[in-house]
């Protein structure tokens, strides 16, 4: 699953230890989800995208796009 | 820039608080267990009733690290509880794996000396330290 959590910290000039106070986790946390290491649950995610303001769907998507629609992973 | 709100009641806080809750019950149940260890000969001269009180307070005060602990995991982020289950699976694995081969080289005489649960603890909290190490350093 890829994520633009970095993208959307960088443009509020938020630091990852701001976001993960916002967000109740740790630092480690913010640090490997944005870099791909680590996939939020669904509860951390939609408080995530609470935060931004936006729906999950604009913050994390699928690596694979097609395979919603074709039924194939 | 946007302010962003957090709680005075952060993370960070919650975590540091718990962390030295776990170390005073862990500290606690140590010193009850060296208690129960050498109170028999150093202290009360093997007398059954103080024995069985010491058993009574080092289980007592384990069933308090316990809980401790499982507070300690629960408040854990959702990344982090999984390093520490990660490290506790390999832990529990190990401590198997290693143990019974162990236990069966004492009965056979293959060692020559006892294989005391003290080695197995040992084995099992650095396979734990080790794990966890690695788990923090695989997500850093």
């Amino acid at each position: 699953m890829k994520n633009r959590l970095k993208v959307l910290r960088a443009e509020r000039n938020w630091t990852q230890a701001e976001l993960a106070d916002a967000l109740d986790v740790s630092r480690q946390t913010i640090n490997a989800i944005e870099t791909g290491k680590f996939d939020p649950s669904l509860p951390l995610a939609f408080r995530a995208a609470r935060l931004f303001g936006l729906h999950i769907e604009e913050i994390f998507h699928d690596e694979d796009p097609g395979s919603l629609a074709t039924g194939i992973k | 820039m946007n302010q962003l709100k957090t709680s005075e009641n952060g993370y960070r806080s919650r975590i540091c608080t718990n962390t030295r809750r776990l170390a005073g019950w862990n500290g606690a149940w140590l010193a009850a267990t060296v208690l129960m260890k050498f109170g028999p000969k150093s202290l009360w001269n093997q007398s059954s009733v103080f024995t069985l009180l010491a058993v009574g307070l080092d289980v007592a005060v384990g069933a308090g690290m316990i809980l401790a602990t499982k507070k300690y995991v629960m408040e854990l982020d959702e990344l982090q509880q999984k390093v520490y289950l990660n490290a506790l699976g390999t832990t529990a694995g190990v401590a198997v794996v290693a143990g019974v081969p162990y236990s069966v080289m004492d009965l056979y005489h293959v060692i020559p000396f006892h294989a005391e649960i003290s080695h197995l603890l040992l084995l099992m909290g650095l396979t734990f330290i080790v794990s966890f190490l690695y788990g923090t350093w695989r997500y850093r």
